[in-house]
């Protein structure tokens, strides 16, 4: 976020390429970015976190968003959330514009369509993995069984213990658990292997790129580690606040296959 | 599942929530315990007073006769007369005490309570005492009670143990102000009793006025209505607020709600303060959290109910046990007390509106407070809420900028900071000390005043060592031989009714003759000479009628038509005893006769004198000062209650501070560590911090309990005029105390330095 200011003038130089829309989505458009910024306004001093963006993402995509610190990629995942709001533009969730909703819609628009797994997973402490995946039994109808969840990312065994009680690897573990026990159609990770050694990594990723090939679910990451665009279907280079390419992948590797 | 958040929040943080949950707790508990004694004692006497018909007003003069009874009757609003002839007198028996004798025909009005034998009758031979003087005197149905009215015996088969509502409070003349029920009795008995029964001459008239017609403005209507069908200027009419026995009731009652609140709002305001910085940092240390639950798609409205219900479920716990405890406990505690000193029947504690509208508030309020608290974290989007807080903005204060903070120490320069940049958090620490060193002042304080009242009263003014008093039937003569034996002074003591354009109140004209065992000290407690050739009235009187020095008053003597007007010559203060004094001559001036009712002398009297018919009692100094001491339990109590709270808050406030201000610094002193600080150093620089703050609260606190002090001293009652005192012990124990519980409040603390892990303390901020 801080390094702004001083590469302000390079935004012209960003190259786009194959932007085409047909060629690569394999279902229908899930989110639009039209015209996209997010400006920040610091007593005299403004500068842009995201300008101009314009993307598309297709239902059921694996997408990885990769860029250096400061591009504009958290910004570009919290638009995305409903957890911040742009300054100018569109964004088109399966048609209908997020930028017009209220502070309630935009929660419930949250609520009910979003996952999001945190680098540093944002678990409740003095909740236990299973109560942090029942929570969201409070805030949607439909989710899936809590102890299901835990089952489903390995770990049924450690359903009560609580977050300080566990491994990195478990906790994030947790997180996507929570995540995707709400059966969003969007499931938004920032550096969701940032915190996390590289064995633990690759098994975080693998059941990312799982939750996006068998079950269809929409995965977007955001991550600064090149080596995981092999693994996204589509990626998204973001430089100094615009998007700098959108390449589609036309046979991603196997997140096991990964190294870094 | 945020309710099992919540729970275990709670447990995490519990010494904080269990400060909360103790001012909380303490402030309803005062108050409710107050109220609902001070409401319960009301509504007994209320209820009292309308079951046995108390009187709405009361004529007194001489000479009433059944002519006056229908006179008053025909006055619109009047329902019922009675009348009444009250004499005083002693029960030689039980140890010669002043008894208020009662002869009457009918009992409509001021009817008796009947405990024990039979009720009261007109025409029936007999006599009905008044339960505690019976009770402690071991006086038993069927037992002859006799009775000495001047020289006359009158003998009695006691029929009944009874109280009167119109004596829930009565004093004899030698009680100074504290009434002593096994000393001071009742006496009830038909007029048919009494000696010379055809010629008897009733000096009371007591009018009963129609239900519905009681408040104030209908009864003075009605009151002078009477004056003028009276129209005599020898009687005195006067309601229930001019009664000695309810006035002093009511403003007990008074006195003891509007101490409650006081408590109350020291407490509450604190437990408030405590709810502001506990809430503010519990939800600022979850703000992580927060952003997480709002990322994950919980409402505003959700988060928002979860953190407020912190705040309510701690505030509610502690405001309803307390409220409970409170009434459960307080008003059998004071009532207790109440008993020696009022005789209202069934004394017991009452819940009003009032206790559940203020538990109610004082939980909605704390619930505002937890919201207003965390309201801060919630009104950023969800984006910006995840990421750590923005550094604080700081400026530097005028006095960084200065070069005298160049000559200060590291440790100086690092609290002022903190202080300056924790502005929130020291206010509440001085404000916590400042409370603990306020009551422990005032508590002090209140003996302190009651000591300087008793050493004023028999050191300072009344320097003779033994008062003899002389009973009605003993003569000039007697009285002057007395006086010439024991070498001592003649005074004279007698009630006077006071008249301004602003008031009219009863009180005491005290006329001296030659000697010096009487002295007066003018407003600022100096000794002064009394006027020669004019009244001296004292302070408060001069305050309760609005006039002062050189303004003009006009009084009466009690029983007396003729009325003076008389210039202020002079204005004193007398803790006990409030009117008027001056010199024989003056008095004699007036044209009236002077008739010494008491002897004051320094030689030590034959005790066999207060047999003698002409004397009613001989008071030793010792004797008047242990029954005045005894009799100020009630005060007593009070200033345990404030030492005890005192204390409380102390501990409670500055603890769940030193959590605060300990968790905050954590990283700050792991810092200082790591940089080679050892602990004791660091140690010493935290304690620095806390006297500064200590000392600051001790002196703002010294300045409030002397305020508090002076205005308990100055609304204690009527009649007693009380200075606040504070002496240099008081002073001493208060600093020293509060001190001692800052300090070793805060050695707890500091002490922790030490158990901080460098590395887990430094480890990343999430």
């Amino acid at each position: 976020m801080f390094g702004k200011k001083k590469e302000q003038s390079e935004a012209e130089d960003l190259e786009i390429i194959d932007l085409d829309e047909e060629s690569g989505g394999a279902g229908k458009v899930l989110i639009e970015f039209k015209d996209v910024c997010k400006k920040y306004v610091q007593g005299e001093h403004e500068f842009y976190a995201l300008k101009d963006a314009n993307l598309t993402i297709n239902e059921g995509e694996m997408v990885v968003i990769l860029g250096p610190s400061g591009a504009g990629k958290s910004t570009l995942l919290n638009l995305l959330g409903g957890m911040d709001s742009a300054s100018s533009g569109h964004i088109l969730f399966d048609g209908d514009d997020l930028t017009e909703y209220t502070d309630n819609r935009l929660t419930k628009y949250r609520a009910e369509n979003v996952g999001v797994v945190f680098q540093f997973y944002n678990l409740i402490p003095t909740l236990t993995a299973y109560e942090n995946v029942a929570l969201m039994k409070d805030i949607k109808n439909g989710t899936s069984d809590p102890a299901e969840a835990l089952a489903d990312v390995g770990l049924a065994d450690h359903m009560h213990q609580f977050p300080s009680q566990m491994s990195g690897g478990e906790q994030q573990r947790t997180s996507i658990a929570r995540a995707i026990a709400k059966n969003p159609r969007l499931l938004l990770c920032d550096e969701p292997t940032g915190a996390l050694d590289t064995e633990t990594g690759r098994d975080v990723l693998k059941l990312l790129q799982d939750m996006s090939r068998k079950k269809k679910r929409t995965v977007v990451m955001v991550t600064h580690n090149s080596f995981f665009a092999d693994i996204a279907d589509t990626v998204i280079r973001v430089k100094n606040g615009g998007i700098q390419s959108v390449v589609h992948n036309d046979e991603p590797k196997d997140a096991s296959e990964v190294t870094w | 599942m945020l309710f099992r958040k919540m729970r275990r929040d709670l447990m995490k943080n519990k010494t904080q929530f269990i400060s909360i949950f103790l001012m909380s707790f303490l402030g309803m508990l005062v108050f409710v315990g107050m109220d609902s004694e001070s409401a319960g004692a009301g509504a007994a006497a209320a209820a009292y007073y309308k079951q046995y018909n108390l009187c709405d007003i009361w004529i007194a003069g001489a000479g009433f006769s059944d002519d006056d009874i229908r006179t008053a009757k025909k006055v619109s609003g009047v329902t019922d007369v009675e009348k009444r002839l009250v004499l005083t007198g002693t029960a030689e028996k039980y140890d010669n005490a002043y008894m208020y004798v009662n002869f009457m025909d009918t009992n409509r009005i001021n009817s008796l309570m009947l405990y024990d034998g039979v009720p009261y009758e007109a025409e029936a031979d007999g006599v009905w005492l008044e339960e505690w003087f019976a009770r402690t005197n071991g006086i038993k149905i069927g037992d002859t009670f006799t009775v000495k009215i001047d020289s006359t015996k009158i003998d009695a088969t006691v029929k009944g143990i009874v109280d009167a509502p119109d004596y829930v409070y009565f004093v004899s003349e030698s009680d100074v102000m504290y009434p002593n029920y096994k000393k001071t009795g009742l006496a009830f008995m038909s007029s048919s009793m009494f000696p010379d029964s055809a010629h008897i001459v009733y000096n009371q008239l007591l009018v009963d006025v129609r239900d519905g017609l009681d408040d104030d403005a209908h009864i003075s209507s009605i009151k002078e209505k009477l004056e003028k069908a009276f129209d005599r200027e020898d009687i005195a009419v006067t309601d229930r607020n001019q009664n000695l026995s309810y006035a002093t009731f009511d403003a007990e009652v008074k006195q003891h709600s509007a101490m409650g609140i006081m408590f109350a709002v020291v407490f509450l305001a604190i437990a408030l303060l405590g709810i502001v910085t506990t809430m503010a940092r519990v939800t600022a240390g979850q703000r992580t959290q927060i952003g997480t639950m709002k990322a994950l798609g919980f409402s505003k409205t959700t988060i928002t109910l979860h953190y407020i219900s912190y705040g309510f479920v701690i505030s509610a716990m502690g405001c309803i046990t307390g409220a409970w405890v409170g009434y459960a406990t307080m008003p059998p505690w004071i009532l207790g007390m109440f008993t020696g000193s009022y005789l209202v029947p069934d004394l017991k504690g009452k819940i009003t509106t009032l206790d559940i509208t203020a538990t109610l508030i004082a939980i909605a309020v704390a619930t505002l407070v937890s919201f207003l608290s965390c309201r801060k974290e919630l009104k950023d989007p969800p984006a910006i809420t995840l990421k750590p807080p923005a550094p604080k903005k700081i400026r530097h204060s005028g006095l960084e900028k200065s070069r005298l903070w160049l000559c200060l120490d590291f440790a100086t320069q690092w609290n002022i900071r903190d202080v300056l940049r924790n502005k929130m958090r020291s206010l509440m620490g001085i404000l916590g000390v400042m409370g603990c060193a306020m009551l422990l002042i005032c508590g002090f304080g209140c003996f302190d005043s009651i000591n300087g009242l008793m050493g004023k009263m028999y050191g300072e003014l009344m320097t003779a060592s033994n008062k003899i008093l002389l009973s009605a039937d003993a003569g000039s003569g007697y009285a002057y031989d007395l006086s010439e034996k024991y070498r001592g002074q003649l005074i004279m003591e007698t009630s006077v009714e006071f008249v301004s354009e602003k008031a009219k109140k009863s009180g005491t004209a005290t006329i001296i003759d030659k000697g010096n065992f009487v002295h007066i000290q003018d407003r600022d407690l100096n000794p002064v000479k009394l006027d020669k050739g004019g009244i001296a009235m004292t302070n408060k009187m001069a305050t309760l009628l609005e006039l002062d020095e050189g303004d003009f008053v006009k009084w009466h003597l009690v029983g007396d038509d003729k009325w003076q007007y008389t210039r202020i010559a002079q204005i004193y203060r007398d803790p006990s005893i409030q009117g008027i004094t001056m010199y024989r001559s003056v008095f004699e001036d007036m044209e009236y006769k002077f008739r010494p009712t008491a002897v004051l002398t320094n030689m030590s009297v034959d005790p066999s004198l207060s047999d003698a018919d002409e004397v009613s009692t001989v008071m030793n100094v010792a004797d008047m000062k242990a029954s005045f001491a005894e009799t100020m339990e009630m005060m007593n109590a009070m200033v345990y209650i404030m030492v005890v709270a005192a204390v409380l808050l102390g501990v409670v406030v500055l603890y769940n501070l030193g959590v605060l201000s300990f968790v905050e610094k954590t990283r700050e002193v792991a810092t200082l560590k790591v940089l080679g600080f050892n602990s004791g150093r660091i140690r010493n620089i935290l304690q620095k911090q806390n006297i500064w703050l200590t000392v600051i609260g001790i002196a703002v606190g010294l300045y409030a309990g002397w305020a508090m002090l002076y205005v308990i001293c100055t609304t204690v009652s009527e009649t007693l005029d009380m200075y606040p005192i504070i002496s240099g012990p008081t002073y001493a124990y208060s600093i020293l105390g509060t001190f001692l519980v800052s300090v070793s409040v805060n050695f707890m603390f500091s002490g922790k330095v030490r158990t901080i892990d460098m590395v887990d303390a430094l480890k990343g901020v999430e």
